[in-house]
């Protein structure tokens, strides 16, 4: 029977042309938005843990509760033996030290007379430890627009947007004022080896990245850091490790009545990104959800369309002994045989679309010019081992509901109106 | 020993029309034996195909009964009434209606496909049927590649195929020419003949009633005449 409603599928062009076209259109559209959206919400996600949040980070329970003002009077002390005691403890995450302060650049002229000045951002980040990774975490290295990254002490990158404000070159100096950690005046003068464009408005409005001994230097923050970073070594975020990791440090380290003892967060519990991080995981059911809606809605006309058309054959069939009941049995084999094919050709393509976006993204970044969340600047894809099946879902489920719907009409009828339907 | 294969008592049926009901067949009282030629033969809407329709078991009586090969059908459940058909029913129908799609080789595989019969069996079943109606070449042509004639052929080996006791024909020689009409009814006679198989054809054909053994003459759902006729021989 399979066989005589799969030759009935294939040669009758309008029982499966228009299903397979609208079946392949929604699963294509579900597999490329649930990547793109996904790929989009991973991006932006470890954007946010390379640049800010880690996978867990580290800092003092008073500086959490006033991180936005950069505190670093309320640093962690001694990382000199916290960051060993991390990596021992807590082996299946790489710990890294980061420097966060905010002042002013200021750049002077040939004679050292202040030329130009404004805000900054800066960042100090561990560049010379032969085993650091934090170069290209921050992707750097590909963010570069002119010059090299630092490759001795005394040395910066800055901003492109930065530097062609303050018309700033490769070779050029700038001076940083700003605070210690004991909160006196600091100020220590750099020599720009690069410019680098991160793509995002928050990060390329002003700032300065300089090596992380340099940053301790300048703010007197020997054995101190504004954080410690946690990031899987799996290179994804886990909720489950992360959260264990959580757990077992502050049980351990960290005293709700000692505002300077070390807490951990993981990045779900920063900046908003447990939100995110729920849509990046529903994005695939959200889109299914959407599409099979969308789709059941359209393949029930098609199939109440084609069910008028057909009733001739179902009068035929029900005078040749079918009952009803296997009628619409076979219309619901036939919806399963049309999403399946549906299903394919829209995964094949959707995946094939998907790859595209995943190498090439779709760039918005002159949209994104006044947002100050850290969004990438190109929105790219991600092909998922759920992309290979999640088509199926809307495309099986709408077909299928979209006949059950259509059928429905059909089984309601008498035998006798139906067969009188036969115009004989 | 009883030879009746289908018997009506008192049967009326009655159709809704608004808020009354409009009266197509009325105490009707009939019997059929094995092996009978019958048409049933009156005016449009004189319950012709109402009758087929209810001995066919695609529709019930309002009040009396229908027995067919000793099943009532008011009592049959739908999977009961369908299995009828699928056994023991045969349909010819006046524009053939075949299924555009399939072979004439599926066409008439189909009924038995719902009888779960083996592959092999199936073709052995086919091919005969195909040879009844002197179609063997046309196998694997589409419906829309016969002649009406053709078309009409296919129909009854459909019809054939499952070797049915009775087979309902409801206008089979309207869409026809006199030679096609001709030849369908002396293939048909042959069949009755050879396989025993009862036909009971809704007509009002003339050439139809040449054939006939029987012929009923219906007049607003009521039985007028009933005459037992001397058909042509073959």
């Amino acid at each position: 029977m399979i066989q005589f409603i799969f030759k009935g599928i294939i040669r009758d062009r309008s029982r499966s042309t228009l299903p397979i076209i609208v079946v392949s259109i929604g699963v294509f559209l579900t597999v490329l938005l649930s990547g793109w959206m996904k790929g989009i919400f991973t991006d932006m996600i470890d954007m946010n843990a390379n640049f800010s949040t880690g996978h867990v980070k580290i800092i003092t329970r008073a500086y959490a509760e006033n991180e936005s003002q950069i505190p670093n009077d309320l640093a962690l002390l001694g990382t000199d033996t916290l960051v060993p005691l991390l990596q021992k403890q807590f082996p299946q995450a790489e710990w890294v030290e980061r420097i966060q302060f905010g002042g002013l650049l200021d750049v002077p002229d040939k004679n050292g007379e202040t030329r130009a000045q404004g805000p900054a951002f800066g960042k100090g980040i561990d560049f010379s430890s032969p085993e650091s990774k934090e170069a290209s975490r921050l992707n750097i290295q590909h963010s570069l627009v002119q010059g090299t990254l630092p490759t001795k002490r005394g040395e910066a990158i800055i901003t492109d947007d930065f530097a062609k404000r303050f018309n700033v070159k490769p070779g050029d100096k700038v001076t940083v004022f700003g605070s210690t950690m004991d909160g006196s005046m600091a100020f220590k003068t750099f020599i720009v080896s690069g410019t680098v464009r991160f793509g995002s408005t928050l990060l390329d409005r002003g700032a300065i990245i300089i090596d992380l001994a340099d940053a301790r230097d300048m703010l007197d923050m020997d054995n101190a850091a504004s954080e410690v970073l946690g990031y899987l070594k799996t290179g994804q975020y886990n909720d489950e490790e992360a959260n264990a990791i959580r757990d077992s440090f502050n049980t351990k380290y960290s005293n709700p009545s000692d505002e300077f003892s070390p807490v951990a967060q993981t990045l779900r519990q920063q900046n908003s990104l447990g939100q995110y991080l729920d849509m990046a995981e529903n994005m695939s059911a959200i889109m299914t959800f959407i599409f099979v809606f969308a789709m059941s809605i359209v393949l029930w006309n098609s199939g109440l369309l084609a069910g008028l058309r057909r009733y001739t054959e179902y009068g035929i069939r029900l005078a040749l002994g079918e009952n009803k009941g296997h009628i619409y049995k076979t219309m619901i084999y036939e919806a399963i045989l049309i999403g399946i094919i549906g299903t394919i050709i829209g995964s094949i393509i959707g995946l094939a679309a998907t790859y595209y976006l995943q190498e090439v993204g779709l760039d918005f970044s002159s949209m994104t010019k006044n947002v100050t969340m850290m969004l990438p600047p190109v929105y790219k894809a991600k092909i998922t081992p759920e992309l290979f099946y999640i088509g199926f879902f809307p495309g099986l489920i709408a077909t299928v509901l979209g006949n059950a719907l259509a059928g429905f009409a059909i089984y309601k009828r008498k035998t006798a109106r139906l067969f009188r339907e036969l115009e004989v | 020993m009883n030879n009746n294969i289908i018997e009506i008592k008192q049967l009326t049926k009655q159709f809704p029309v608004g808020s009354s009901f409009f009266t197509a067949l009325r105490d009707i009282i009939l019997t059929f034996d094995k092996g009978e030629f019958t048409g049933l033969v009156g005016p449009s809407g004189s319950g012709k195909t109402t009758l087929l329709n209810i001995i066919g078991s695609l529709d019930t009586p309002s009040k009396g009964e229908a027995i067919v090969l000793g099943k009532s059908i008011s009592k049959l459940t739908h999977k009961e009434a369908a299995q009828l058909r699928n056994r023991h029913i045969g349909f010819i129908f006046q524009t053939f209606n075949l299924l555009p799609v399939y072979t004439v080789f599926e066409n008439i595989e189909f009924a038995l496909l719902l009888q779960h019969l083996s592959a092999g069996q199936r073709k052995k079943a086919v091919m005969e049927a195909l040879e009844w109606v002197g179609l063997t070449d046309k196998a694997k042509s589409k419906p829309a590649q016969l002649s009406g004639g053709e078309s009409q052929r296919v129909a009854i080996a459909r019809a054939m195929v499952k070797r049915p006791e009775l087979v309902i024909a409801d206008e089979p020689t309207a869409n026809l020419d006199s030679e096609n009409s001709h030849h369908i009814l002396k293939t048909m006679k042959q069949l009755n003949r050879d396989l025993k198989v009862s036909f009971l054809f809704a007509t009002h054909d003339e050439k139809v009633m040449q054939y006939l053994d029987r012929k009923i003459i219906l007049k607003d759902g009521k039985v007028v005449e009933d005459n037992v006729l001397e058909a042509i021989n073959l």
